[in-house]
Formats: C-alpha cells, structure tokens, sequence
C-alpha cells in the first residue's frame, strides 16, 4: 500500500489540484442556477402583470375588490367630503400627501394587503381596518394606527377611459 | 483485441440508423431557416392561411414579439385580441368534425411530432395532387381531410417554386413553434462544452500525475 | 477551526474513521481499468436524476386533462424548464447506457463469481428498480407513445393465472390506462429512486465486504492494492468529465433523439399509433416477448430473460477464476452474447412481421441456449485450457491447495 500519499496533505496540493478543484466547483454552482431560477416565477405568470377594471356602476363612497396579480386591489369612488379630509390630513405613521397617492382625486386605488403581514383589511364606515393585528388605514390607503409600518401601496395603473384603467 | 470493438461498433450504428430509413415516403429534405424575415413571412402564412382549421394553442401572440417579430406587425396579425391570447383555431371542433370528419391537429408540435420534421411539414405542402381517380390526394400522407391550402395541385412550374418559397417559410416558422428554446439551448451548449473539454483536459492531467506517484 | 468542529463529531460519531475506511484508504487493486468507472457513474446520474426529476415535479401536474400542457408549460414557460426536461430525458437513457455497460464489465470479467454472488443480487434488484421506475416516468408526458406503451404492457399482467383480469384493473385502477393509473405512476415514480437509493447503499455495504474484483480475475494479494483515494477518486472525476461531454452534446444538440415522435402528440384512447416501440433499452425484452406466439409464454420468457442473469455464479462451473482473460471461449461467448442482444434490439423495434418475426425467434433461443450451455462449456473449457496449459499466472493458484478462489480481494497470493 503506497503510504500516506493523500491530497490531504497540504504541501502536496499543487497548483494544478487546486486550479481543477477551483474549476470544477465553478461549474458545479454554476449548474445550480439553472434549479434555483426554475422556482422564479415562469414568464406565464410574469406576464400576467396587467389587469383592466371597469369604474362604472361604483357609486360615490363605493369600494371595489378587483384580483390583480392574485392580489386585491380596493377601488374607492370618494365623495367630496373624504376628498377634502384626506387632502386636509397628512396621514399617520408614513406621512403622504393625498395627491401623491391618486390620479384623479375621486379615484383611489390601492392594494388591498395589510403592509403589516398581508392579511386583507376589511372595510368600515371610513378607512379600512385590517383584522389581523389592529391596523388602522384611512380612506387615502395611509396607515393611521398600527403595527403596519406604511400605507397601502399604490400599483402601477393607468386610465385607458373615463371609466376604464388597467392596473400594472 | 480491436476488431470485436470494430465490430460491435459497426452492429450498434446500423441498429440505431434502421429506424431513420424506415419510412417508406420520400421527404424532400430541407434546412430549416433561422433567418428572422423568414420566420415573419412563415408566420404571416401560417397565422392567415392555417388558423383557419388549425390552432398554435402553445404559442400565444406575446411570444411572436419574443421571436422578433416588430410590434405592429404582431398587432396586425392579432387583430385586436389580447397580447396573451394563445393563437386558437378559429374553426370550432364540432364544426370541425362535421365538415372534415377529423377534428384538424394542433400544430404547436407539428414539426417535431411526425417522422423527418419541418422536412415531413415541408414535403407535405407541396405534396398535393389530383390522384388517378381525380380525386385530391397528398402524396406524403394519403387519405388526408385537408385541402390543397396552397393551391399546389395546380401551380405551373413559376408558381410552384414561389410556392416553395412560402412552404420553407411556414416550415421554418412551425419548427420555431415546436422548439422556441432552440437558439437559446444550442448556445448554451457551446459554453457548456467548452467548459466541461477544458475541465476534462485538467482532471485527466490530475489523474496522471496522482498516477505517476506509484512505482 | 473546521478541524475542532471534525474532532467534536468524531467523539460521537464515526464521521472520520469512516470517510477513511470507506473512502479514502479504502483497499482497491490497482490494476482496476476505466470499465471500473461505471458504477460511480451510475451513482452520478441517479443523483443528477433525482435532482432534475424534484424540480420537474413542481410544475408536473399528474391529471390526464393537465399532463401534456404542463410538460409544454415547462418546456416553454419555467425558467429553464427546456433545460430541466431534456437533462432528465436524457438522463434516462444515459442510465442505461451506464448501467448496461457496467452490467456488461461484471459479466466479461467474472465479477459475479464466488464471493460476490450477493453483489450481483443486489446489483440485479437495482436493475428491476431501475426498469419499473423508468416504465412509470414514461407514462408521465402523457403522448401517445406513453399511453399506449403502458396500456400494451400492463395488459400483460393479464397473463397472470386465475386472476390475471383482476390484476390488470387492479395494477391500472381502471378498465384502461386512465387518470388513475397516471397519479398512483407519478406517485411511485417520486418514491422509486428513493428505494433505488436504499438499494445502492446495500449494494455498496456488499461490495465493500468482498471488495472490487479485478480484470485479472484473480484475488491479488494485499500490496497490489492502493487506497482509493486520491487514485479512482481521480480517475473516478476524469471519467465522470469524458461522460459529462457525451451527455452534454445530446442535452443541447441532440435532445429529442430519446423523444419518440409520437409523444408529441397528447395521448388518444381511440387511437393507436401505427407503430408502438418501447424506449430503446427495453427492445431487447420485448423482442424477447413477442418472440413467442402463446401471450403468457411470452410473459414469461420475457420475465426469466431479465431473470436468469441471477443464476450466473452458479452457471459457469469452470474453476479458471475471473471472466474473459483467461478463457477464450468464455470470452467468445460473451461476445456472441452482446450481439445477440444486440440484434434482438434492433428485432425489437421492427413491426412483428416479415423476416424480423424468425430473426427474432432465432435470436431468442440463441439468447437462452446461452445460459443452458454455459455449465457445459465452462467445464469442457477448463478441461482444455489445463490440457494445453496454463499460463504462469494461473499454474501457481492451482499449486495452492484450493484453487478455488474463497478468498476476498487482498488475500490472494503472493
């Protein structure tokens, strides 16, 4: 039996060892990407990015549910009332102008997940309360008690009609 | 002891190139055009000329701009439906039946689901005739329910050869269908072999010179 | 560090006495040559499979209504879903290239023989896994191919005495191959590799008792052996990179040469495909079936082809040790043996007509007559061989007392 001669002896290791251990632990997690990219989303699911939803028939002070991305998003019809208050307050813990937050002022649309742990907060008489944890929203989608950290998100939409927007 | 392996060689490569001339039909063999302006021309035709009765449920309008095709050119072929609308027959399957007897295949995979491929495709177009008993034929799959949708039964010869032009181009198309990934797999093949030859050249050296240290 | 953390293991569990006995200074002859490699290699792709066959299964849908469109979901859709689908077909067939070759070692060298008779078992256990796993994933594309492959061969099963109905309903839960059949498929197909794993280590426990035979055939004595590392750990790699560029060139340039055409059609129950061909490495068995007119007569010298391999330690009665090296006839034989399987491949895949019906009965009984006539010629041949003369080599094992090789490697001669 050839003694003792094992690659775990370290003055042994030359430079050709090391280089095709080097090379070849390149290749073997370079393979891996190939696994790990599979459990991305596919591009079907990628390419379900945008949703159109029809305003008409919400009356004023009205919310509507639609599914964007498997996500609710509450569109609200305001009145000029929650338009003035809303325009009139800052928010809560994550100060936000309403302008900021809407396209047109009677339009608001956000997405209806709790910025807390995502649970989908249920609509009161003004602003909405999410049930999890307490967390209080305004009827500018901004956070006003927690323990949700900001304001309901607003996504990516646009008016393609009077009465028609696509999200995302 | 060489000529067994010369032998054993010879055995397995005529067991496994038996099954390829197997086929009795005649296929006009054709290279399949990875050319972009082809693949748009095979598409025009495929998608005016074959969704008719035929669907491409695979393949879905976004997927025509992946392959290259300008924007308002897949606006134009889509003719307002969605962007992620799958390209469906437009021919009912019931209605199918009713007019062909056979409701007419998806040709998502065509091109990989018949024996000789695009080449099968191909030689199908153009293999159209009116048999000895006057009735339309096709010489490549006999007894077929599709009509002579390029008119190929009865093109003179100038005809024939733009007609030609525009087989290879819907063939070229529908192999693009059935494998889209192709450009994609075969240059990541190139890298990969690349890699695994410099690898194997540095793991056989390792393995001489552990080698040399007996004796 | 990492030295501290080894020490605390090893106080309470053997992780470096182990890796060493195992592993590293693991006992092997030295004259081991790259026909060695395979089992390693088979080792490869079976973790290769698993791997892409686990990631596979997360966008795989097992419903008759789902099957095909999710496999076209994931060949167009998944982030390397191509990439995933083709190594796995691939890697199927790669296998049994593997595996048939390192079959083909044991048989040219003997390696079968006294004391490894439960290797060999084991090794035929891992084989019958190997098929009924392979079998159960070809039903998942759910193609006209996989339909009616299943359909053919799980009728078979109706050949099964007095309940052999029964049994067919039972194995498919349905009349036909159907719903029920594809979800208990997919569901055994995850756990079969799993078992073939458990197989593999048994296997492994086996050879590490009677360790590596050698080409030779006969037991060397304990010096010509060296570790197994760095020495088959390196040859081990390199042979592993020589097969990863065969692999590789099928998977991105050569994929669909395992696909047969017809499963790229989704599955019809009203219509059989013109021409039904198993995957290429079951052809040889199925030539074998239809070889014989009478449908359980087929069954069964289908099933004694597949298992008659196991009485080989007991069939070659010669005591001229090892395999092919020594005994030409043997070594003739064996030759004659793989092209006989080789032309029952190719009987496999023709239609059951014409001159390929004859051929393949001839091939067939070639096939047994084989096993039958080995004890003979095993005998008859030694008999010679000692009449003309051994070579050196050989003389001295018979001027020791029992020539008959008990021993483990290691403890042979001189």
């Amino acid at each position: 039996m050839a003694d003792g001669d094992t690659l775990n002896d370290p003055e042994r290791r030359d430079f050709l060892t090391k280089a095709t251990t080097a090379v070849g632990v390149a290749g073997a997690a370079a393979a891996c990407w190939p696994f790990v990219s599979s459990m991305n989303p596919s591009v079907d699911v990628l390419t379900k990015a945008t949703t159109e939803a029809d305003l008409s028939g919400i009356a004023a002070g009205e919310v509507r549910t639609v599914s964007w991305q498997g996500k609710p998003v509450f569109i609200m019809r305001r009145t000029e009332q929650q338009i003035a208050a809303m325009q009139a307050s800052k928010g809560g813990f994550d100060p936000e102008d309403d302008q900021k937050r809407v396209q047109q002022p009677q339009w608001l649309v956000v997405v209806g997940l709790c910025t807390h742990l995502g649970c989908v907060p249920t609509r009161g008489d003004s602003g909405w309360l999410c049930p999890c944890h307490g967390s209080v929203y305004d009827d500018s989608g901004r956070v006003t008690r927690g323990p949700a950290p900001k304001n309901l998100e607003v996504p990516p939409y646009q008016f393609v009609a009077a009465d028609k927007i696509v999200i995302g | 002891m060489k000529a067994p392996w010369k032998a054993m060689g010879l055995l397995l490569l005529s067991v496994v190139t038996i099954p390829a001339w197997a086929t009795e039909i005649r296929l006009e063999k054709i290279r399949v055009s990875a050319d972009l302006s082809a693949l748009e021309r095979g598409a025009e035709t495929v998608v005016t000329m074959c969704l008719g009765c035929h669907g491409l449920k695979y393949m879905k309008y976004r997927d025509l701009g992946k392959l290259g095709i300008a924007q308002d050119k897949v606006d134009a072929l889509r003719a307002g439906q969605a962007l992620d609308a799958p390209l469906l027959s437009q021919m009912p399957a019931d209605v199918a039946l009713q007019s062909f007897g056979i409701v007419p295949p998806d040709l998502s995979l065509i091109a990989k689901a018949r024996a000789g491929g695009a080449s099968y495709v191909y030689s199908f177009l153009l293999g159209f005739h009116v048999n000895a008993q006057g009735i339309p034929d096709n010489r490549v799959f006999p007894g077929t329910k599709m009509p002579d949708i390029l008119g190929v039964s009865s093109a003179d010869d100038a005809q024939r050869a733009e007609l030609q032009g525009r087989a290879l181009d819907a063939a070229s198309f529908l192999a693009w269908v059935a494998d889209p990934r192709a450009e994609e797999r075969r240059n990541m093949g190139k890298y990969v072999i690349a890699y695994l030859v410099v690898l194997t050249v540095l793991l056989y050296l390792v393995k001489r010179r552990v080698w040399a240290r007996l004796k | 560090m990492l030295n501290k953390t080894i020490a605390w293991i090893d106080q309470r569990f053997p992780l470096t006495s182990f890796v060493k006995h195992e592993l590293t200074e693991y006992p092997t002859p030295r004259n081991l040559s790259y026909w060695w490699n395979f089992g390693f290699l088979a080792g490869f792709v079976l973790v290769l499979q698993i791997a892409t066959g686990i990631f596979l299964a997360m966008h795989y849908k097992a419903d008759i209504n789902l099957a095909f469109d999710s496999i076209q979901h994931i060949m167009r859709e998944v982030n390397y879903g191509w990439l995933l689908r083709y190594l796995h077909s691939t890697g199927a067939s790669a296998f049994f290239v593997v595996i048939y070759v390192h079959m083909a070692r044991t048989l040219y060298y003997g390696s079968y023989r006294a004391p490894r008779e439960l290797l060999w078992w084991t090794g035929q256990m891992l084989l019958l896994l190997l098929m009924a796993s392979a079998f159960m994933g070809y039903l998942l594309p759910w193609g006209q191919m996989s339909y009616w492959g299943a359909q053919v061969i799980t009728n078979l099963f109706r050949a099964t005495p007095f309940i052999g109905d029964q049994v067919v309903i039972w194995l498919r839960g349905d009349f036909a191959v159907g719903d029920a059949t594809l979800t208990r498929f997919f569901a055994l197909h995850y756990l079969f590799p799993f078992l073939i794993l458990g197989a593999v280590v048994i296997h492994l426990v086996a050879l590490h008792t009677v360790k590596s035979s050698n080409p030779s055939g006969i037991n060397l004595a304990a010096k010509d052996n060296i570790p197994f590392h760095p020495y088959f750990t390196a040859k081990d790699f390199f042979g592993l990179g020589v097969y990863l560029i065969v692999f590789c060139v099928f998977v991105f340039f050569l994929p669909d040469t395992f696909i047969e055409p017809a499963n790229n059609i989704p599955a019809n129950p009203m219509q059989t495909p013109p021409h039904i061909v198993p995957e290429w490495y079951f052809l040889p068995f199925y030539a074998i079936l239809r070889a014989i007119p009478d449908m359980f007569g087929g069954v069964v010298a289908m099933a004694l082809s597949i298992l008659i391999f196991a009485v080989m330690p007991f069939i070659d009665r010669s005591n001229i040790p090892g395999g092919a090296r020594y005994r030409p006839v043997y070594r003739i034989m064996f030759y004659a043996f793989i092209a006989d399987v080789l032309v029952l491949g190719y009987v496999g895949a023709q239609p059951p007509t014409g001159f390929a019906v004859p051929l393949g009965q001839v091939a067939t009984f070639i096939y047994f007559a084989m096993f039958l006539l080995l004890p003979f010629i095993s005998k008859k041949e030694e008999q010679w061989l000692r009449a003309r003369g051994l070579p050196p080599a050989l003389q001295e094992l018979f001027e020791q007392r029992s020539p008959r090789q008990k021993w483990n490697n290691g403890e042979g001669g001189k």
